[in-house]
């Protein structure tokens, strides 16, 4: 009986949802995935010691610093009201836009061969993480006004500007940081967002094109990337030279078999397998936990999509809306391009794992990322929503946060029957 | 789609719909991941396993520990070659980012040339570049402390020597590789060496081996045997001095002396000169300096054989200790003259014991004829019974198989192939016209003087095994009835002679303590040109005696090449030496005097 007026209830108050629980699952899956990334780290940092005659305490170190700073911009995302990014979103796009300027006068090195780090003191920032976060508010933005105008079909006002940041992007990060790996995310980002948003397929198309035209570009116009796809068509033909980490990445997953060899027992990270901790580390859980091991990570990952995407589902305004799924379409797309090149299925990008590779800055903008998506997971409503929620109800429930009188009513989308009518 | 639909904000499920095709495609493409990853780590992987094992998997030897090599002292038994750990300091270039900086760190802990180190550190397309050698503990710790990327230490054993370049040639040294090189430890290299172990391990990509590999076997190394030597390092030590001075002396650069105990065949003492420090043969130019040539170089030993020859001739009885006979000083034999070089008593009534005491040659062949029962040939029964003598009893001109690296076998002319026999026959008696070692004499005269028993010449005395089990090894006897012991007496006697006569002479310092019973006999060798007949002017000058009382307990010979002193090399070079070294034995190691006396 209860169980149905509340059903009822909320079926009324579709646009007026107040705070609730948030999604605890989710925030249970990313720390599952996180702790991953800590216990691999750490049983696999003797070898990377070893083998750069470094500190045995050095990689586990930088990766609980990670960790915790991870866990403070969850935190710190994870209270701020989703209005908060709304109002600075363009002051994040100039940041983002200052970081790229920084970025390029950084000077490179052996150890940083591209313009994709600006290194203060021990620390190194990765500046397409930031970049990441800014679009992803920019973008939430930049649509959500588009819908309230109703000019989302609007070629001019709409498409042009999409397709100006796509070849901004293109220019920025694949090119000046030789970031394809993170410039294809952002451009699933932009595509994602632009899709569920419900711009006309055909204009989809278009903006298809155009990033083929780029990737193809990209590609022509660099010799270590023609490189890596030749090496990717022909996997085993330069397994000595350019072709190494990839057949090195396919051998630790391979060896790894049925049930791998044990937590313990990771031959390929003693300076076999290039970037052991980091953008190779899913072949080091191969090689350490088997198929068995690889197919739970990927179960874990899969939940995790299907949480976003129920979130997704039920989000009370577009602002909200287009933010997760901005944030599904980051992890996701990270998460193939990652584990596609371990697996010989995609050429070789230099991108993390999601959570769990050894990274500082992706860790941080990822949790902040999931911080916000947490906020958001407060406001969701029983009911399966759509897209068009006025930007009039999103500011209500952003005013609801501010005021703190919201009636905290346990909600969580995983607990509840999904209503159908 | 209803017209409706399109009026209505049924875009939401639209929107939604696009979501669900893009949440689709994602675990559309999950799926194709989890069927690569069933793919490579259930299907192909034997494949990948093996291509793993095939970069990770490395076979090494484990080094067995090498024996060490002791010998007697009056203390008892000491260490004169002992292992030490030396590091080799390494850098990986692609690991050290400032060169210049880690070159003068390097340099300031273990010395060097920073920019040398710099250098080398810079070398490119390399990970392994030797910076130092021979490392002490000490300088090795100080390189580790300064935590150096990319620079590190390798353990290797090396041989230590207490004593320094106490007998140097005797004992040799162990090579770049591992190899006992001359000496000992040339000869008894698998005994010291031990057998190494097997390590088949995983390693990581610079090839140590992973502690936590299952995939591992290990074989343990068996460490070599400890071997004690026969000598003795105190007398050793007065030897090489006296040694020195003697060559100093008698104005030569090069020589040998050897100490032996005529009754068990154990080599005493025993040196060459020059010689070299072991811990440093690698800074040796002349490569005839880790010879040991009382072993490994023969020569025609002279006159000292004339106590060989009377005592074949006594041991058949074709003549006594006082039988007198005509010498004529000099003998045509196969159109050549025989005569004498030595103090020559000139043609008149001679006997045995002035044949030795003034050397006559003509006298050692006059024994020799007699062994064939013809006075004035040399025939084929006397070749042949010298020839039996020379080889079978006293063993010359074959290995004595000592415990050495490199022994020569010397050579005996045979007596029944070739021109000019009989003149042949003749200078071996005499000790020319064949050659042998000095080891292989002191060997023959020990058996000639100790009742006629030949010992095996050997320098090990015991050796014990990785286990702990320590074998003694007993003299080896390699033949009876060398001559019988009768002529033992007589030779002793004879030789006693000649030590008294050159007293006599003038050569005071062969005056010794009352009691003892000393022996020798001078060679005065003539030097084989090889372009034919002898050098006019080059001698070596050797000798051969013995310490004794009731019976001989040491022998002794010594060589001096070319000697520039004047008069007779043997004389005047080798028996000076001879004499400190029997004033030595007398001395300070326990020579039992004459019973009675």
């Amino acid at each position: 009986m209860d169980g149905r007026r509340r059903r009822t209830l909320a079926a009324t108050t579709v646009g007026a949802v107040r705070r609730h629980k948030p999604d605890y699952l989710l925030l249970i899956l990313a720390s599952l995935l996180l702790t991953i990334g800590l216990v691999v780290v750490y049983s696999i940092s003797p070898g990377l010691a070893a083998s750069q005659r470094i500190s045995q305490n050095h990689f586990i170190t930088k990766q609980l610093i990670a960790v915790l700073l991870g866990a403070a911009g969850f935190a710190a995302a994870s209270v701020l009201p989703v209005e908060f990014w709304r109002r600075n979103a363009k002051n994040l796009a100039v940041l983002a836009v200052i970081g790229c300027v920084v970025v390029m006068i950084t000077p490179i090195n052996a150890t940083y061969p591209a313009h994709r780090w600006i290194r203060l003191g021990g620390f190194s920032f990765q500046v397409a993480e930031l970049i990441k976060l800014a679009l992803l508010v920019y973008l939430a933005a930049f649509i959500t006004t588009q819908l309230k105008k109703g000019k989302m079909t609007d070629f001019k006002s709409t498409l042009q500007p999409l397709l100006y940041l796509l070849l901004g992007i293109g220019i920025v990060v694949a090119k000046a940081q030789s970031d394809l790996g993170s410039a294809g995310v952002m451009v699933v980002m932009i595509v994602a967002a632009a899709f569920t948003a419900g711009i006309p397929l055909k204009r989809i198309v278009l903006i298809g094109g155009v990033v083929l035209v780029l990737v193809t570009l990209a590609i022509a116009s660099s010799g270590y990337r023609r490189e890596r796809l030749a090496n990717f068509l022909h996997p085993q033909s330069n397994c000595q030279g350019s072709g190494y980490q990839a057949c090195q990445a396919l051998i630790s997953v391979g060896s790894g078999g049925l049930f791998g060899l044990g937590l313990g027992y990771s031959v390929q990270a003693y300076g076999y397998l290039p970037e052991a901790s980091n953008d190779s580390i899913f072949a080091i859980i191969g090689e350490k936990f088997g198929f068995i091991g690889t197919f739970i990570i990927l179960v874990i990952y899969g939940a995790f999509i299907t949480r976003l995407k129920q979130i997704i589902e039920r989000t009370a305004d577009s602002f909200s809306r287009l933010l997760v799924v901005g944030v599904m379409a980051w992890f996701s797309t990270q998460m193939i391009i990652n584990v596609g090149a371990m697996l010989g299925l995609l050429p070789l990008k230099g991108i993390t794992l999601p959570l769990i590779s050894q990274g500082g800055t992706s860790l941080v903008f990822m949790t902040a990322a999931l911080g916000i998506v947490f906020q958001i997971s407060r406001y969701t409503s029983y009911k399966i929503t759509g897209p068009n929620i006025t930007t009039d109800e999103a500011s209500r429930i952003s005013n609801n946060s501010f005021d703190g009188r919201g009636v905290r009513r346990p909600h969580n989308p995983a607990l509840v029957t999904r209503p159908r009518t | 789609m209803n017209p409706e639909s399109r009026t209505r904000p049924s875009k939401t499920s639209s929107a939604n719909r696009r979501l669900y095709v893009w949440y689709g495609a994602l675990l559309f493409v999950g799926l194709i991941v989890i069927l690569r990853l069933f793919y490579l780590q259930v299907i192909r992987h034997d494949y990948y396993r093996q291509a793993a094992l095939n970069d990770q998997l490395k076979q090494y030897s484990i080094p067995a520990e090498r024996g060490v090599i002791q010998a007697h002292d009056s203390t008892g038994i000491v260490p004169i070659v002992l292992n030490q750990k030396l590091y080799t300091l390494y850098g990986d270039p692609t690991l050290v980012k400032k060169a210049d900086e880690t070159g003068a760190k390097v340099a300031g802990a273990v010395g060097g040339s920073a920019e040398e180190y710099a250098n080398l550190l810079k070398t490119k397309k390399t990970r392994y570049v030797v910076l130092a050698k021979r490392l002490s503990a000490v300088q090795k710790d100080s390189i580790t402390k300064l935590k150096l990327p990319g620079v590190g230490t390798q353990a290797q054993d090396y041989r230590t020597y207490p004593e320094g370049s106490l007998a140097a040639q005797l004992l040799g040294f162990v090579n770049n590789d591992g190899a006992g090189t001359y000496g000992i430890e040339q000869f008894l290299n698998s005994q010291l060496a031990g057998s190494p172990g097997m390590l088949k391990a995983i390693t990581d990509a610079a090839g140590v081996p992973l502690a936590a590999s299952r995939d591992n076997v290990q074989i343990n190394p068996k460490a070599g045997d400890n071997v004690v030597l026969s000598m003795d390092v105190g007398m050793q030590k007065q030897l090489e001095t006296i040694l020195k001075n003697g060559l100093d002396r008698a104005k030569s650069s090069s020589g040998s002396a050897l100490i032996m105990d005529p009754n068990t065949g154990a080599i005493k003492a025993m040196a060459n000169l020059p010689t070299y420090d072991p811990s440093q043969y690698y800074n040796v130019h002349d490569g005839n300096v880790f010879n040991n040539a009382a072993v490994s170089s023969p020569l025609e030993v002279g006159s000292v054989m004339k106590t060989l020859t009377a005592a074949a001739a006594l041991d058949q009885g074709v003549v006594g200790p006082d039988t007198s006979y005509y010498d004529p000083s000099h003998w045509l034999l196969d159109g050549s003259e025989v005569t004498n070089i030595e103090e020559d008593g000139g043609a008149g009534t001679q006997n045995i014991a002035n044949i030795l005491n003034l050397s006559i040659n003509t006298g050692a062949t006059w024994m020799l004829m007699q062994m064939g029962h013809e006075t004035g040939k040399v025939n084929a029964q006397a070749r042949d019974r010298w020839h039996d003598y020379m080889v079978n009893h006293y063993q010359l001109g074959k290995l004595t198989g000592i415990e050495q690296g490199y022994e020569a076998a010397g050579y005996i002319p045979p007596p029944d192939k070739g021109y000019g026999l009989q003149l042949t026959y003749a200078n071996t008696s005499f000790g020319q016209a064949m050659t042998a070692t000095p080891l292989q004499m002191a060997a023959a005269l020990s058996a000639a003087l100790n009742g006629g028993t030949y010992y095996q010449p050997h320098l090990v005395d015991r050796y014990t095994d990785s286990s702990g089990k320590t074998t003694i090894k007993k003299p080896v006897v390699v033949r009876q009835n060398v001559v019988s012991s009768k002529v033992s007496r007589q030779l002793q006697g004879l030789m006693e002679y000649v030590v008294a006569g050159h007293l006599q002479e003038g050569f005071s310092y062969l005056k010794f303590p009352a009691g003892y019973s000393v022996g020798g006999k001078t060679g005065t060798a003539q030097i084989a040109n090889p372009t034919g007949g002898y050098y006019a002017d080059k001698y070596n000058g050797t000798y051969m005696g013995f310490v004794g009382g009731d019976k001989p307990q040491y022998v002794i010979v010594v060589r001096v090449n070319q000697p520039g002193v004047g008069g007779y090399a043997g004389s005047q070079a080798a028996q000076p030496l001879f004499a400190d070294l029997a004033h030595m034995l007398i001395n300070d190691f326990n020579v039992t005097p004459r019973s009675g006396s």
